[in-house]
């Protein structure tokens, strides 16, 4: 009897607390779940992960540098190490890696609203934090004030999660909705009206809030919690035994590894030394040098390291030249058309990159049906280019070669940031001559090239996009960004057709509606010869020691490097390895004994189109 | 125009530099690289020298470009003339081209299918000291490279001497408060840490060779100022400057024409070390992207692209090579010039 009621003294306090919902009035109202939704969970697509992975051993992988923080936001935290941390925020769904279609993450269940504006969500009955607190609904409203508070020093998420998303509606501890500031189709409501749960007991928010918790661990959702950390030097993840996901459909023989570990090398070539001598497992191989010149050699002769070239198809990032159309000179559409053909990016490709790049031909690629496949990017022409300079007057020549017009020089200035793309635009730059054109080239500090490009201060912007999951043309494309400094309409673009397409694209909610406008701006985009599009590199490469084993296929058709990232940020490709503990010993010996394994250099091109 | 009477005191000390053989000779050799860097076209150059085409004979070296279709070749753009080389001497026309030693200018990248720069050093290619990594010539890159260097140390060093050895004999010669309130102030200002003004001009504008000399001699005028000061001082109480004064002679005609002649010696042995100072500063600022923009061929910038590709050695050790020998030179002018005068050996003191 007295066994018991101590049980229920303890039992208790927990329960009150459990039961007590904490729910803001600044983001977050108590509701009635309306009836009639339409749940999903989609738990029936093909799993991506390998049933051979075996739990266990430690990855070994480097950084340039140690983080300067722990904390996911604030002061300093975007750096290399985030996705360390915030690959162990599991957030609400996940889009499946192959199919991409949504699956489930922290959430069990969703339903979409019929405003386009709502997701409902059930947790997972088994979702955890890492201290053991069951994830309840409460902790999504924490979390949206959470972003929204100024104690994090964070300007750009306070904005975001002001802007973008309105509220949180608690129905009960675990069922709750996300309501978006704006009207999203459903598939860019789970990516962009998403909350991540922070755990309230956890941080106390004040002014010193950045300093308080630069160097804790918080709890997390993850598979993953920092155990160590080493200033300066490592930092070391252990994998959670008993973590909550472990046995769920998309989680299943994932995060094998035990301990991953982070070391600190300042300099790729120590690393690679490091790598060499199998202090690290796997290498990222991105630049060719890499791996045509430096990956060589009887580790790899005689199979102890192997090299995988691994093709995605994701969403590539826009690299590109945007041709200003305020600068008077390319007011004239002939001009640049004749800067089109001019541009001789074949042989930058062929030469300086080694072949292994592939021409980008529009401005969405990797999009799946919202690729204009139609669109072919300009080839190097000279006839062309020199058919288009005479229409536009500029005939003449100069004594250097350079053509004409009215006592002015043919010249545009390239705006660029990156000091390792000098070698791409001197190509460039000597081919162009050819066509009568002086590119000078404007080297800057990187974050001075872009404020350059965001003044609107530049003839012709070198750089790039990151992609998104929805293809984004409102902020580069349409004619309200255009003529006004601080927006990224980089050609200062301002087409009636063009604005009435993206227009409706914005406001299109079906998936079929937004491709084929999408593809219809594509065109329109082409059509205005202002965007030159550069290269795409829809591949990954790794060199790896043979004990590292990978599913097959190695990757997902959403994955990226998995050297560079053992954990990635909201993505379900990550943690695909395992480490065969039983292959090390054998590879240890061999390399001992002069045993050879078979050379192995893959050439993965299963989602290559 | 009768030509200036050397002194024989001045005779005397270039005499006593002409005896310093290795001060003497790298003189002698720098003035010569000088003087044919100024010609580095004609000796490093995708223009041809001579080509005689159909009777006709052009010099393309210097003027205005020839389009590939005066030669017959099916291009509007500037000519090939290694091309055309080729394509001359397999048709035994009579018709030749004549090129420069090097046949490639700084710009041009010499990039073909299937071959990676960097190139190491190839006779058959006619890079002779091999490829950067862009493909371009390391030997005409060094050349262009020190022609560059050389003239904005020149450059450099007359406008960091105008203006530092005008305000040192200012200083020297008003002293009191003009002088206190200037020395203050030029402590103050050689604190401003040069390197970090460079780096926040260069992040907002590309300098060019006229605007990264202008900010090198608003940060570098001030060494000078110390020196000319003191020898002012020095010189201000001598009898022909009481003399001067007495006759009714001008300050301005005094620094100049009385106390400056006579604080010659101390500039001259300061010049040596100001250029290689020069060289080395342009070169480092390039090294680290913050000198002259891209693609200028720059010694800094090969060291850079060097080291980090340090198994394509021949970039390196290039530049290394070419760094080393000039600022020996450079050195050993420096010292013969400061034992030459050396007014140990000439003063005398009453």
């Amino acid at each position: 009897m007295t066994s018991l009621l101590l049980a229920l003294f303890v039992l208790l306090p927990a329960r009150a607390r459990a039961a007590e919902i904490y729910c803001p009035a600044s983001v977050c109202e108590r509701g009635v779940l309306p009836k009639g939704l339409r749940w999903r969970a989609n738990d029936a697509d093909p799993t991506w992960a390998d049933p051979r992975a075996q739990k266990g051993g430690t990855l070994h992988v480097y950084d340039l540098s140690f983080p300067l923080t722990l904390r996911f936001v604030g002061p300093d935290s975007n750096d290399d190490f985030r996705p360390y941390v915030l690959g162990n925020h599991v957030p609400l769904t996940y889009f499946h890696p192959n199919t991409r279609r949504p699956i489930p993450g922290l959430a069990e269940k969703w339903a979409f609203g019929a405003d386009h504006k709502t997701v409902y969500f059930k947790l997972n009955p088994k979702a955890a934090w890492s201290d053991g607190h069951p994830v309840t609904s409460s902790d999504f409203a924490y979390g949206l004030e959470f972003m929204r508070s100024k104690f994090i020093v964070d300007p750009w998420y306070n904005d975001y999660y002001t802007k973008e998303v309105s509220k949180v509606v608690i129905y009960d501890e675990r069922t709750f909705a996300i309501v978006s500031a704006k009207k999203r189709t459903d598939r860019d409501l789970l990516y962009d009206a998403e909350i991540d749960p922070q755990p309230r007991w956890f941080y106390t928010l004040g002014p010193t809030w950045a300093q308080d918790y630069q160097w804790k661990t918080a709890p997390n959702t993850g598979p993953y919690q920092i155990t160590t950390i080493d200033m300066g030097r490592r930092i070391v993840l252990t994998r959670k035994k008993d973590w909550w996901g472990r046995d769920l459909r998309y989680f299943k023989n994932r995060y094998n590894v035990d301990r991953i570990e982070v070391s600190v090398i300042r300099d790729q070539q120590i690393a690679w030394q490091y790598f060499m001598r199998g202090k690290l497992d796997g290498f990222p191989l991105e630049l060719p040098s890499f791996w045509h010149d430096k990956a060589k050699g009887p580790e790899f002769d005689k199979g102890y390291i192997k090299k995988l070239w691994f093709y995605e198809d994701r969403p590539l990032p826009e690299y590109g030249m945007w041709l200003n159309m305020d600068y008077p000179l390319f007011k004239d559409k002939n001009v640049r058309l004749g800067f089109q053909y001019a541009m001789n990016i074949d042989k930058v490709l062929k030469t300086v990159l080694h072949g292994d790049v592939e021409r980008l031909n529009s401005n969405t690629e990797g999009y799946g049906p919202a690729t204009n496949k139609t669109i072919k990017a300009r080839p190097f022409d000279l006839a062309l280019a020199g058919k288009y300079l005479d229409k536009a007057g500029w005939s003449k020549f100069g004594p250097d070669g350079i053509r004409v017009k009215d006592g002015r020089r043919l010249t545009a200035v390239v705006t660029y940031g990156n000091p390792a793309h000098t070698e791409r635009l001197v190509v460039l730059k000597q081919e162009a001559k050819k066509a009568g054109i002086d590119l000078q080239l404007q080297l800057l500090d990187d974050a001075a090239a872009f404020k350059t490009m965001l003044e609107k201060k530049h003839e012709i912007a070198y750089s790039g996009w990151a992609p998104q999951e929805e293809p984004q043309y409102w902020g580069q494309y349409a004619g309200v960004n255009a003529h006004k400094t601080q927006t990224n309409n980089f050609c200062n673009i301002d087409d009636p057709v063009l604005n009435k397409l993206i227009h409706r694209f914005r406001g299109a909610y079906t998936d079929a509606t937004k491709d084929a406008l999408a593809r219809d701006i594509q065109k329109r985009i082409w059509e205005s010869a202002c965007y030159i599009p550069t290269w795409k590199q829809a591949y990954f490469r790794i060199a790896y020691w043979r004990w590292l084993k990978w599913p097959t296929p190695p990757g997902t058709r959403m994955s990226d490097d998995p050297i560079s990232y053992p954990l990635a940020e909201g993505e379900a490709w990550d943690g695909l390895y395992w480490i065969d503990e039983k292959a090390k010993a054998e590879t240890e010996a061999a390399m001992r004994s002069g045993r050879t394994f078979p050379k192995s250099t893959v050439i993965d091109k299963v989602y290559k189109e | 125009m009768e030509l200036p009477r050397l002194d024989p005191l001045t005779l005397k000390k270039f005499q006593r530099f002409r005896s310093i053989r290795r001060g003497w000779w790298s003189a002698i050799g720098l003035a010569v690289l000088i003087g044919l860097s100024l010609f580095a076209e004609v000796f490093v150059n995708s223009r041809a020298l001579v080509v005689r085409y159909r009777g006709h004979w052009y010099f393309p070296t210097y003027g205005a470009f020839i389009p590939g279709r005066t030669f017959g070749l099916g291009y509007d753009y500037e000519t090939n003339y290694r091309k055309l080389q080729e394509k001359l001497e397999a048709e035994h026309d009579g018709d030749f081209v004549i090129l420069p030693l090097d046949p490639w200018n700084p710009y041009e990248n010499d990039l073909r299918d299937g071959v990676y720069p960097p190139t190491p050093p190839s006779w058959k290619d006619r890079h002779y000291l091999g490829t950067d990594t862009s493909g371009r010539d390391v030997l005409a890159r060094v050349v262009y490279g020190f022609r560059i260097a050389i003239l904005f140390s020149l450059i450099l060093l007359l406008c960091n001497y105008v203006v530092g050895v005008s305000v040192g004999c200012a200083m020297g010669y008003w002293g009191g408060a003009f002088d206190l309130i200037l020395q203050r102030l030029i402590e103050v200002w050689s604190n401003v840490p040069f390197l970090y003004v460079i780096i926040i001009v260069a992040s907002v504008m590309v300098p060019n060779f006229m605007t990264l000399i202008l900010i090198m001699v608003f940060f570098g005028w001030m060494s000078m100022t110390w020196y000319m000061r003191t020898v002012t001082y020095k010189q201000k109480t001598r009898e022909y400057v009481l003399a001067a004064r007495a006759l009714g002679a001008t300050d301005a005609a005094i620094i100049f024409r009385h106390i400056l002649p006579n604080t010659i010696s101390v500039i001259v042995t300061f010049i040596p070390f100001s250029i290689s100072g020069g060289i080395v500063a342009l070169t480092s600022l390039d090294y680290l992207g913050f000198g002259l923009p891209p693609p200028t061929p720059s010694w800094g910038e090969l060291l850079a692209q060097g080291t980090s590709h340090l198994d394509s050695v021949w970039i390196a050790s290039s530049v290394i090579v070419a760094m080393i020998v000039l600022l020996t030179m450079v050195t050993f002018v420096g010292e013969a010039i400061r034992e030459a005068f050396d007014p140990r050996r000439h003063a005398v003191y009453e």
